[in-house]
């Protein structure tokens, strides 16, 4: 156990910093409910940061890092699936990712070149074409698609489902954490400014109190996230994807009440964070899904 | 950064789970509901000598006081597995994590060599003379006084919440040497000096735990004040930073959740509430544990500790809250004449919060040190 970056971290947080730095802020005439990052995308791409999880020095920890400080960008990119999930899927299996899950929409299915199908307790994997899937209007902060059901299904054994989904569960940590900081962050910055009663609403212990203990639960989210991205534990997948869905449960409602009706805009970026968060909440049976998943994990069951 | 514990760390997690499977009695549960019980106390010096003497009390302090300058990991998980077991050291738990390295940082050379080798063999007991009636959180408004007369120390006053004072062979004493906030002293006091008088007050926590403490003309020399006059703040500082990721609360808080999960399960009640629940509970466990971890890891390093201590704290407070409400709910039998242990862990999980400082002064120190937001006008 040791918690000190390696010079290789290190030098993957450095580069991160400095392309995330030029996504840092909503451009300011936005107005919409998701801010597409195809110019991230693309950076990412060229710079192959997709592929960081199969670099020795890195692995998935090194992943589940990147995941997490660029899920604090305002801007929706498909990254965690990318950098997480695609690594262990024998085959090709071209990027962008999507998970649909018993046929709901999903995030970033419209633009998505490869499918993971959930029903059940089954994942199959599925190729698609811009003809088989199409943009849903949402208030998600993340481009929402639906699949229309077609294509080529390939099913994944048993053994491969269960690592695809023990995967997809670090991914919704890492990803959960970045947003839920990124929000707390989005929240501090107001408290700071906005002023009643003669001083910044930072201030008043009454909010106070509840940032610190959203700031402690993300934290939390944090470790175990990039815990479970390194132990590569299914027990520890489990814990960080219901500790993340259960934080951001309180976060996203904490932080909407400190902005008040200015975090009801789409002027002020706050849902950008918020509504992935909230998207991610149902994602693999929601809480209940990885509880069970827990207690079978870790008590046994 | 990685989180696979090293082959020493792992070593000596065997070594002290070995100590223990061969030195806690058979019935050691049932010793352990009070902790600071006559019977514990009894129980805890002679266990605690025989930890001294397999060089597993006090093996992260200097070679110079009979450790083996072994780090903060080491410290940790062997109070780890102290604490998952019940805490067969009682209150010298205390002495281990930060009253000896306390005195050594700030002791004189006369206090040092008469209370740490006892502390090091394991044969006393201390107890912290911190909170007052009047003086809680707001602990800079304590009223207890040690006034100068000739070269003693006369001391009037009260110290109360006051736990392992009924056994302890000394106190670390806070009191004021001169008015304000700089006027606070630490005073080193034997607890069989005459006009100290200890009542114990029955609590929800356990037997002998917590006491009111009484000062009447108490007289010591001035050779009981450990570094100077007015230097308490410093001192108290880096001793309450020790304590605040002192305790591996979210160790045994695990254990007992399993444990009460492995009974609904035989008994066929672990059903789809108590499953979520549970489930969450543990989660909350896993967040203090690498919480703790992570602030661990900076004291091994040598890296100031900064408001992440807060956090931990109080992650903490909220896993041991989390499975001790699991209990109450689903195994409430525990309250009520049912596994002792649960029962132990229940009374020590509600004061998570409260002892060593209530937890809502964590929270402020959070909001302005890690989160940055503006301080309270005062």
């Amino acid at each position: 156990m040791d918690f000190r970056l390696t010079a290789d971290q290190s030098a993957l947080q450095e580069a991160i910093d400095k392309l995330a730095a030029q996504f840092e802020a909503k451009p300011t005439e936005f107005r919409g409910f998701a801010l597409r990052g195809d110019e991230l995308d693309k950076e990412l791409t060229d710079g192959q940061y997709f592929d960081i999880a199969q670099v020795p020095e890195l692995g998935a920890l090194g992943a589940a890092m990147a995941v997490e400080r660029l899920a604090r960008l305002p801007y929706a990119t498909e990254i965690a699936l990318s950098m997480l999930v695609r690594p262990q899927l024998a085959g090709e299996w071209p990027r962008p990712l999507a998970m649909v899950e018993n046929g709901r929409p999903g995030r970033f299915v419209a633009a998505a070149s490869t499918i993971l199908v959930i029903e059940g307790e089954g994942i199959s994997l599925v190729r698609t074409d811009a003809s088989d899937v199409e943009p849903v209007e949402s208030l998600f902060a993340y481009p929402m698609g639906r699949w229309k059901g077609r294509g080529e299904r390939t099913p994944l054994s048993g053994e491969r489902s269960a690592n695809v989904r023990k995967w997809l569960r670090i991914a919704l940590a890492a990803e959960a954490s970045g947003l839920s900081q990124a929000a707390l962050a989005s929240a501090v910055d107001h408290l700071t400014q906005r002023k009643q009663f003669g001083r910044p609403l930072g201030t008043f212990q009454a909010l106070r109190h509840r940032m610190a203990e959203c700031a402690v639960l993300a934290g939390g989210v944090r470790w175990l996230a990039l815990k479970a991205a390194d132990t590569a534990d299914p027990g520890d997948a489990a814990l960080a994807a219901l500790h993340a869905q259960e934080g951001a449960t309180r976060i996203v409602y904490d932080v909407h009440q400190m902005l008040g009706a200015m975090g009801m805009t789409l002027e002020h970026p706050l849902h950008l964070w918020t509504y992935r968060l909230k998207a991610l909440l149902s994602e693999l049976g929601g809480r209940g899904g990885q509880a069970l998943a827990v207690a079978e994990q870790c008590f046994g069951r | 950064m990685h989180f696979a514990w090293d082959p020493d760390q792992q070593t000596f997690r065997s070594t002290v789970r070995a100590f223990l499977s061969a030195n806690l009695p058979s019935d050691w549960e049932s010793l352990a509901h009070g902790p600071a019980s006559e019977a514990q106390s009894a129980f805890s010096k002679r266990f605690c000598g025989k930890l001294a003497e397999a060089g597993l009390l006090v093996p992260h302090w200097p070679k110079r006081w009979g450790g083996r300058d072994a780090g903060a990991w080491t410290a940790f998980i062997l109070a780890e597995e102290m604490w998952e077991a019940g805490e067969p050291r009682g209150g010298q738990y205390m002495n281990v994590n930060w009253i000896g390295p306390t005195l050594m940082r700030f002791g004189s050379e006369e206090q040092q060599a008469r209370y740490i080798p006892p502390m090091a063999r394991g044969e006393t007991i201390w107890c912290q003379g911190f909170s007052e009636p009047e003086a809680g959180s707001d602990l800079a408004s304590l009223r207890t006084r040690a006034e100068k007369h000739g070269s003693s120390y006369r001391i009037n006053g009260q110290k109360i919440w006051t736990s392992y004072a009924q056994h302890a062979d000394t106190c670390f004493l806070l009191a004021r040497t001169t008015p304000g906030r700089d006027g606070i002293s630490v005073l080193l006091v034997p607890m069989d000096t005459p006009g100290i008088i200890v009542r114990e007050i029955p609590s929800l926590i356990g037997e002998g735990d917590i006491h009111e403490v009484f000062w009447d003309n108490v007289e010591v020399p001035g050779s009981a004040l450990l570094g100077a006059e007015g230097q308490a703040w410093e001192i108290a500082r880096g001793a309450l930073s020790l304590e605040r990721v002192g305790i591996p609360r979210f160790a045994l808080a695990a254990k007992m959740l399993h444990r009460a999960v492995s009974m609904l399960e035989r008994s066929g009640r672990f059903g789809h509430g108590a499953i979520e629940q549970a489930a969450k509970a543990r989660a909350a466990c896993e967040a203090a544990r690498f919480y703790s971890y992570s602030i661990i890891d900076q004291r091994e390093h040598g890296i100031a500790t900064g408001p992440e201590a807060s956090a931990a704290r109080f992650a903490t407070v909220m896993a041991e809250r989390a499975v001790h409400e699991f209990v109450v709910e689903h195994v409430p039998e525990a309250l009520s004449g049912g596994e002792a242990m649960l029962l132990a862990h229940h009374q020590r999980a509600i004061v998570a919060g409260i002892a060593s400082g209530a937890a809502e002064i964590q929270l402020n120190l959070i909001a302005t040190d890690l989160l940055k937001l503006p301080r309270e006008p005062r």
